[in-house]
């Protein structure tokens, strides 16, 4: 089986309900709020309806991972980062570091919260908005 | 559940949070808890705008743990019907309340300068809102989503507009995108505390007690929602897609109550709104069906320069400044729309009482000289925008009046008979006969979502029932949306969260409850409610129906003096409300 690359397929069909976040949490960090996600869906003021949603790009060389002054994040086969939670210092460089604010922090451990593509946050879309895709062309993600 | 209590005094600028299990274990959260703290802290014979009157807000168990528990209660007194004040709403306030490990909060005092509340965990702060009082609902959403942004955090924004400010009865408070406590006046009593907006959010994540058993719960709701038939008419169309089947049924007010049938409907039609004005829907927090129906306004205002808003619209928007004013253009709907969602008034009430005003003017009991020169009729919408611009500025005495509702401006114009309000609070977009008129009359909030006594009319028209088992009913049903207002789960979902699925969630949540005690909270609530209502002067005997009600024809038929007393009586006799006596 190939690598799988989660991506957003139709951005304008987001409703801002949030369920992938809360199914990120829950079903990835067993954590039954929203904040442990491993990926967001913001909305700008003022204009109703306007959802962005960032999901991790899954780079092959992922910038994430040459800021971390500790080598804590890990560039995965396929492309994207693990996490090895015992090298990580809190610092917060590997956030900041991706652009697309797709990388998320965990406010309570004080980590990032790395995406693993596993496709639950697809599963609770109720628009078909998020995929996982085989082929992880990130031209496919207008987020 | 935490049960923490938040307690702000606006005064002092002081707060505290204290932890009350008892009062959570015994009436779980929501309304009933919120019903309790009202008792506590409210004064029944007090003036709703006075600094020490409470504003209560509060989440139950569900509440943005499982699907579509979206919804926070508002307890307050209300300046509009002086007695119980409660609305609901959605948005991502429960979320955040959640979030910030709160599950209820109590606002007393009034802040000295313009001001508002910001919560973010346990740390709360009383804000300076002196550079924006004065501003829209909408453009105070701006300002203080950028000012108090917090990176890749949700944040729930509560405001209100200038209505509010002005102590308007009908202004409502707005939460997010165009969710509000629409009904019975928090708008004014939080303008009263010198209060423009809260801003709520947190880190915090509540501890399951049974992780499998919740996901398992979770994964029923989940299917139900976004599968099942009950939510697909919300997820489609919305609400407004019930304008031509009312009609149809002579059901749609139209014209202040005068008739059931418009003229205009399909023009004014979800299916017509769809077609030409829908373009995005959008959903509260953890809320999987997203019926809220954008919809948008392109106008010309210069030759080839246009403005382009967005306004949510649903069946009581379009019911309250469509068919009751006689309009069948959508853009004329939209364009009042969006002046009263900038404005903060409560669409429901200020069409009532533009109605109101526009019947009395035609009937001449409202002369040219109150309306310093303008001539309302149904079907004008440019009149309408002008009237809604000079209640704005305050320009004139009659105007001034206006924003106070149809009960208060009758009483001083005249026009009492054809005034169509319950308890002073002008009712929901239906005229279907007397199942209706009982929830709109003894309905502890008199707001159309107390029982569903409007579809129990529909219904009588292909199965007939005998009128106790209608009041029962009612009743029943009443007391269960107590149980769903607890949870707090939105009451479009009602139709997917049963008894046996609400159990499992809580069991799943560690909270043991069983089917005859979420009964016995349903019926304490209610009667608890009632309690109150009566210790502000609520006397279950006394309700009155508007007189014109009595002569014009509903879904139904003609509502009957005697056949709705009956209905009255049976109704207090239910609810164990008869002989002066209070419910226990
Ligand atoms: S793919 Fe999995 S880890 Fe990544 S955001 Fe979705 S649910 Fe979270
Ligand atoms: S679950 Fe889908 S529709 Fe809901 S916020 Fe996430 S991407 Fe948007």
């Amino acid at each position: 089986m190939g690598v799988k690359y989660l991506r957003v397929v139709n951005r304008d069909r987001c409703i801002g309900c949030f369920s992938c976040m809360y199914a990120c949490s829950r079903m990835v960090r067993n954590s039954m709020g929203s904040g442990k996600a491993s990926m967001r869906v913001r909305s700008y003021a003022g204009l109703e309806g306007a959802f962005s949603i960032r999901v991790c790009a899954r780079c092959a060389h992922p910038d994430c991972a040459s800021a971390c002054p500790t080598g804590a994040l890990i560039t995965a086969p396929g492309g994207g980062v693990r996490l090895d939670k015992d090298l990580c210092i809190s610092c917060k460089t590997c956030v900041k570091a991706c652009a697309i604010s797709a990388l998320q922090w965990d406010e309570e451990e004080k980590q990032p919260l790395p995406c693993i593509h596993c496709g639950q946050c697809v599963r609770y879309c109720p628009n078909d908005v998020l995929a996982l895709v085989e082929d992880g062309g990130t031209e496919a993600t207008p987020s | 559940m935490n049960a923490s209590i938040l307690y702000v005094d606006l005064t002092s600028g002081q707060s505290r949070v204290e932890r009350d299990e008892a009062l959570f274990r015994e009436f779980m959260g929501g309304t009933a808890v919120a019903t309790e703290l009202l008792f506590r802290h409210g004064d029944p014979k007090g003036d709703a705008l006075a600094p020490e009157a409470p504003v209560i807000f509060a989440i139950g168990p569900f509440n943005a743990l499982l699907p579509v528990a979206t919804k926070t209660v508002s307890l307050f007194m209300s300046p509009l019907s002086g007695e119980l004040g409660e609305s609901h709403a959605g948005g991502r306030l429960s979320m955040a309340l959640r979030d910030a490990g709160i599950d209820a909060l109590v606002i007393t005092g009034r802040a000295k300068a313009p001001s508002y509340l910001t919560i973010e965990n346990e740390t709360v702060a009383v804000k300076s809102a002196a550079t924006f009082w004065g501003q829209s609902a909408l453009a105070t959403d701006r300002i203080l989503r950028e000012a108090e942004s917090r990176s890749g955090r949700k944040v729930s924004i509560l405001r209100i507009g200038p209505a509010g400010e002005r102590l308007s009865p009908i202004a409502c408070a707005t939460v997010d995108g165009s969710r509000h406590f629409g009904r019975l006046g928090l708008g004014a009593v939080l303008g009263s505390k010198n209060l423009k907006a809260i801003v709520a959010s947190g880190t915090r994540t509540p501890p399951i007690a049974r992780p499998k058993e919740y996901k398992a719960v979770y994964d029923t709701l989940y299917d139900r929602v976004v599968r099942s038939k009950e939510m697909k008419k919300y997820h489609d169309l919305g609400t407004s897609s019930n304008i031509v089947p009312l009609s149809l049924i002579r059901g749609l007010p139209t014209r202040n109550f005068t008739q059931g049938h418009f003229e205009g409907a399909e023009a004014i039609s979800g299916e017509r709104f769809a077609k030409d004005f829908l373009v995005q829907h959008t959903a509260c927090a953890h809320c999987q069906c997203g019926c809220i129906h954008m919809a948008e306004l392109r106008e010309e205002f210069a030759p080839y320069h246009y403005s382009t808003n967005r306004i949510s619209y649903d069946y009581e928007l379009l019911y309250a400044m469509g068919s009751m004013l006689s309009l069948s253009n959508p853009e004329d709907i939209l364009r009042l729309l969006l002046f009263t969602e900038k404005q903060g008034w409560d669409v429901i009430s200020l069409g009532g009482t533009l109605a109101w005003a526009t019947e009395s003017f035609l009937r001449g009991t409202l002369s040219a000289d109150a309306t310093e020169g303008l001539t309302l009729s149904f079907g004008d919408g440019a009149t309408y925008m002008a009237v809604l611009e000079r209640i704005a500025r305050g320009q004139g005495e009659f105007y001034r009046d206006l924003e106070r509702g149809s009960a208060w401006c009758s009483e001083k114009w005249g026009g009492t008979d054809w005034a169509i309000h319950y308890g002073r609070v002008e009712p929901g977009g239906y005229m279907t006969g007397e199942n209706f008129a009982v929830t709109s009359l003894m309905g502890v909030r008199h707001s159309h979502l107390d029982d569903s006594g409007y579809s129990a009319d529909q219904k009588l028209l292909n199965a007939p029932k005998p009128v106790e088992d209608q009041v029962k009913d009612q009743v029943r049903d009443a007391r269960w949306r107590m149980v769903m207002n607890s949870l707090i789960v939105c009451l479009f979902a009602r139709g997917v969260y049963d008894e046996t699925v609400i159990l499992q969630g809580l069991d799943a949540l560690g909270l043991s409850w069983d089917g005859p005690g979420l009964e016995k909270l349903g019926e304490r609530a209610l009667a608890r409610k009632y309690e109150w209502k009566r210790l502000c002067g609520f006397d279950p005997e006394a309700v009155r129906m508007p007189e014109k009600m009595y002569s014009v024809q509903t879904s139904t038929g003609m509502i009957g003096r005697e056949s709705l007393a009956r209905r009255l009586a049976l109704y207090r006799e239910h609810t164990g409300l008869q002989d002066g006596k209070t419910p226990r």
